[in-house]
């Protein structure tokens, strides 16, 4: 609680920058300084810690976001090899759930922020597509954790999907048209019917700080 | 009401002839004829027309008695089969009404459809009343108990939607357990306060009579709801915790119900009692659960060793979950809870061993249960609103209608006050109101209003007759508006589509992520609980109950339960299929020929849906024990590799940029396959090994390409329609391939593809020219009439690149 009262300025910009309030600033921060070891950047190998994260099947992907610099909203491009505390934030507000106060537009975007955030998750190469080969390397993974189903399988969804994406985003493909992968745009048409504003968050208010997560 | 309409009796059963449902309806006519003439002729005995008109040669019953014994040539015993022989024309006649019902597709949007049955009930009431029938089938609590009452919970319970469930677990709970609680007294309370006035005559009515009243009226109806919602698809977050709430808060009613009951019953109550009361209620409820969940297990488990014996995997389903509850009853616990436990535990694991077929026939046979146990209840209601047990008093009936109204609202509201705080997702106004006004009163109500003991309570009439108005007015006024409400408040609407491939990774995508940032930020929250949940069920529960070799993904068994599900729906329809596909008809589009005009098309679907599959049918050979050589499954495996390898196929080109002309993707594709047609024998001998998403004969490597036509029956048609309109017929058929190993996908697209502009070049060559497949020459003809037979399609080799045709010269002939 004490760092929270030393810094009133700092923590009040950066509540108004992420939207989150400064009781749940103040958890994240404890957090953060659990996973850095007090220091003031948060590497790479630092998630090694987390020891629930291990088996997460997509977890490469869910550590690269937070090194995604298209996630932390620069206009560079590229792996950051050290995010601090701000940085940190910002991937976190991601995950805010959606405030009753919230207007269309603020909603929509909101909307699309989350959304943006799930496609760089896809698009490891960056080149504003997910490809077949992307979409087939997430499926890979997410079925990673089952040592009995065979590559191929995961293949097979992966292609079905990715029929599924073309169907629904282009409709009836021209003789002559090539479904080179999935745009943001058309990862916006496919998302449509999903109430992304209403899943995809994490309570932050009742968080309960854990005592050893080493 | 007659005519059956094709889509209705598209269920997978075999098709009921229009003859048949005539000669029912005329069967049923014909008794309800006799059942009055019956009526009429027990009124005035000695009247000798009235029998002749009834029966022809039938002896009156009462009149067998004093003849000497003869044999008679044709007799007729209604009341030996009176009750089943009603009971079964109540449910054809509802059961018509419904297809009437629905024959005009604007109605069931308007209105419910329990509407529709109390109606039905009403008039067969009117009947039976106009008859002076003396002695109607009644409902019992036996038969309501035991019978009635599961058959509607375990549809619901197996059909909830588990995880949308568990996510608004705390709030379904609030609102079933302290909002009927809540109604239940509040209602109670203040009629107790109404039968005070001793100006409304009511001042008979105790308390506990009361309060047991207020807490069966309490009972909210989903079935009258979800219709209206499922219809028009309020958002997912409403509709379970409507569906769940009415779900649950049937359990609670029916045990506060036994509880006031039994109170009702005792002489003296003692404070003890009250807390044993409130101790039963939850020993009650929590043991129900657990008998549930115990049951669902062994449900699961069993059904992991049925593979050998198929037809009796839906009989587990049905029995454990039967035994459950009658189990549950036995110990004077919760049957309702312990039904709804036990469905939802074994629905995951046991959908996972049972073949499709079996699954299907479940879900069917589930439906179809539930819906013929609502339909009765509903009956016993109308036929019971008819009659004389009635007794009205407008003070009553009034306040409990206002009652039932306020307090409903009132509980949504202060509920969800309180429920918001802990919601990430807090409940809108709209949402409130919703929830408030979708508490129609159903089927529950009423049958534990009409199984109160008439002893213990001499107002049962009363109670009757405000319970029926109750129902009455909640599932006409407020079922058919409910509609247009949800239309003017704008409520959030979720646009469900079908379940696709995609969406379920993204949603599993979607898990991991959310558990990832949760475990990131130190917090165990939902997810955190679901994960640790799923870990454990993979580790154990899974590998204890589901057989091996099985899907373990359900990304997996999705896909292959939609894969077959389009397949079977397009060799059921002839569909053309929206996906764009690779299935090249690419050839027949560089002759520029004209595109079939729309009727053409149809024509051509016509054909091709009535040509599909049928000899295999007819050569079933029935047995009561197995169904023959699971003959859609095989076909529907059969299209199912076809599906995959076209959509691969068109993948690849799709990916491979170096191509010039991609997927013919426009091209409408015909999957299906004629009759008549083997599959070579390799393919056919892969086929049975591979029951496997995962092994899809991805492993041949000889790509070999299959061509069939789906020629034989429909040649003639197709020939007459040719000779009308002098214009070339395309070709339907279908080209498959064996992929190359997937392996070298990456390099095999190019390779493989790139000879893919000149058609005679590549092994996409057609097996017949066009010229060749629009006129249908003599020989044409020639195999036409030898096709009865099974004949095997053509197959075409690599070195068929050569240009040579190999049409009438299958290789592996497998006869």
């Amino acid at each position: 609680m004490g760092s929270a009262h030393s810094l009133p300025a700092e923590m009040r910009a950066l509540a108004e920058k992420t939207g989150f309030t400064s009781d749940q600033i103040e958890h994240l921060h404890r957090r953060f300084k659990q996973l850095s070891r007090d220091q003031l950047t948060i590497r790479k190998e630092n998630f090694d810690s987390i020891p629930d994260l291990e088996f997460n099947p997509i977890r490469s992907k869910i550590v690269h976001a937070f090194f995604d610099k298209r996630n932390l909203r620069q206009e560079s491009d590229g792996l950051a090899d050290e995010i601090d505390f701000e940085d940190f934030l910002t991937i976190m507000s991601y995950f805010r759930p959606i405030e009753t106060s919230m207007d269309e537009e603020q909603l929509e975007r909101f909307r699309r922020d989350k959304l943006k955030f799930l496609f760089h998750m896809y698009d490891s190469d960056r080149d504003g597509k997910i490809t077949l080969h992307e979409y087939r390397n997430v499926v890979e993974e997410l079925l990673s954790g089952n040592p009995h189903l065979e590559k191929e399988a995961a293949r097979s969804i992966a292609d079905g999907a990715m029929m599924e994406a073309a169907s629904i985003c282009v409709g009836q493909m021209g003789p002559d048209q090539v479904y080179e992968g999935i745009t943001f745009e058309d990862f916006l048409k496919m998302w449509q019917g999903i109430d992304i504003e209403t899943k995809m968050h994490v309570r932050f208010l009742n968080m309960e700080p854990i005592g050893h997560c080493y | 009401m007659v005519r059956s309409d094709p889509t209705q009796n598209r269920s997978n059963g075999p098709r009921l002839p229009a003859a048949a449902l005539l000669a029912l309806a005329l069967a049923a006519a014909a008794a309800a004829g006799a059942a009055e003439a019956r009526a009429t002729a027990e009124s005035r005995p000695p009247d000798a027309t009235a029998m002749g008109a009834s029966g022809g040669t039938a002896p009156s019953p009462s009149g067998s008695a004093l003849e000497e014994t003869r044999l008679h040539v044709f007799t007729l015993d209604y009341p030996h089969v009176q009750i089943p022989f009603e009971i079964t024309l109540w449910i054809l006649l509802a059961s018509l009404a419904k297809i009437g019902f629905h024959l005009y597709h604007k109605l069931p949007s308007i209105v419910p459809e329990s509407c529709l049955l109390i109606l039905v009930g009403l008039l067969l009431g009117g009947i039976i009343f106009g008859a002076q029938e003396k002695s109607p089938p009644v409902m019992n609590s036996d038969v309501f108990f035991l019978y009635l009452l599961p058959p509607i919970v375990l549809d619901a319970g197996y059909f909830m939607p588990t995880r949308l469930f568990f996510e608004n677990f705390g709030t379904i709970f609030w609102y079933a357990v302290v909002g009927t609680l809540w109604n239940a007294i509040g209602i109670g309370i203040s009629l107790f306060g109404i039968c005070q006035i001793s100006a409304f005559g009511l001042t008979d009515i105790t308390l506990l009579q009361n309060l047991l009243f207020g807490s069966l009226i309490s009972a909210v109806d989903p079935v009258a709801v979800l219709a209206v919602f499922e219809n028009i698809h309020v958002n997912e977050q409403l509709y379970i915790l409507v569906f769940g709430e009415s779900l649950l808060n049937d359990a609670i009613t029916v045990v506060l119900y036994n509880l006031f009951k039994s109170f009702c019953q005792m002489r003296t109550i003692k404070v003890v009692d009250i807390f044993a009361g409130i101790a039963n209620f939850f020993i009650v409820g929590i043991g129900g659960v657990l008998i549930g969940i115990l049951l669902g297990f062994v449900a699961a488990f069993t059904t992991r060793f049925t593979h050998k014996i198929r037809v009796i995997e839906p009989l587990f389903v049905f029995l454990y979950s039967y035994l459950s509850y009658i189990t549950a009853e036995m110990f004077h616990l919760s049957g309702i809870m312990a039904i709804t436990a036990c469905a939802m535990t074994m629905n995951k694991y046991v959908e996972e061993n049972v073949s499709q077929k079996s699954y299907t026939t479940i879900k069917y046979f589930m439906k179809m249960l539930s819906s013929v146990s609502e339909t009765l209840i509903f009956i016993f209601m109308g036929v019971s609103t008819v009659g004389k047990n009635h007794e009205w008093n407008w003070a009553f009936v009034s306040f409990t209608l206002l009652f039932c109204l306020i307090w409903r609202a009132l509980g949504v509201f202060v509920l969800t006050q309180i429920i918001n705080v802990f919601r990430t997702i807090p409940l809108t106004f709209k949402d409130q109101f919703i929830i408030a006004y979708g508490g129609l009163r159903g089927a529950i109500c009423f049958s534990l209003v009409f199984l109160l003991p008439p002893a213990v309570f001499p107002r049962k009439k009363l109670f009757i007759t405000a319970v029926i108005v109750v129902i009455f007015f909640t599932v006409f006024i407020q079922g058919i508006t409910i509609r247009p409400l949800v239309e003017f408040l704008d409520v959030k609407r979720s646009n469900k589509k079908q379940p696709a491939v995609s969406e379920e990774i993204y949603n599993r995508f979607f898990d991991h992520v959310k558990t990832g940032i949760e475990d990131v930020c130190g917090h165990w929250g939902h997810n955190f609980w679901r994960d640790k949940f799923k870990k454990f069920d993979n580790k154990y529960l899974r590998r204890l109950l589901i057989r091996e070799n099985q899907p373990k993904s359900s990304i997996v068994s999705l896909y292959k339960k939609l894969e077959i599900k389009h397949a079977i729906e397009m060799a059921e329809s002839g569909m053309i299929s929206k996906v764009p596909s690779s299935v090249s008809l690419s050839e027949y589009h560089e002759g520029k020929i004209k595109p079939l005009s729309p009727t053409e098309m149809e024509n051509m679907r016509e054909i091709l849906t009535k040509n599909l599959y049928q000899i295999r049918h007819r050569t079933m050979s029935y047995n009561r024990h197995s169904l023959a050589a699971d003959a859609n499954e095989k076909q529907a495996k059969e299209i199912l590799i076809r599906r995959r390898h076209s959509l691969r196929e068109s993948l690849r080109k799709t990916n491979s940029l170096s191509r010039e002309r991609p997927a013919a993707a426009n091209t409408k594709r015909f999957l299906s396959l004629p009759k008549n047609t083997k599959l070579p024998e390799k393919l056919r001998v892969r086929n049975k090994t591979s029951s496997k998403v995962g092994d899809s004969s991805d492993s041949e490597m000889d790509a070999a390409t299959t061509v069939l036509n789906l020629r034989p029956r429909a040649g003639k048609i197709l020939r007459d329609q040719r000779q009308k309109q002098q214009r070339p017929l395309p070709e339907f058929r279908m080209e498959w391939k064996n992929e190359v190993d997937g392996k070298q996908d990456g390099a095999g697209a190019h390779q493989e593809t790139s000879g893919q502009p000149q058609p005679s070049v590549g092994f996409r060559q057609p097996l017949l020219t066009r010229s060749r497949f629009g006129t249908l020459t003599g020989e044409d003809l020639s195999a036409d009439h030898r096709s009865t037979g099974p004949m095997p399609p053509p197959r075409l080799v690599r070195q068929a690149s050569q240009g040579e045709r190999q049409r009438n010269k299958p290789e592996n002939q497998p006869y």
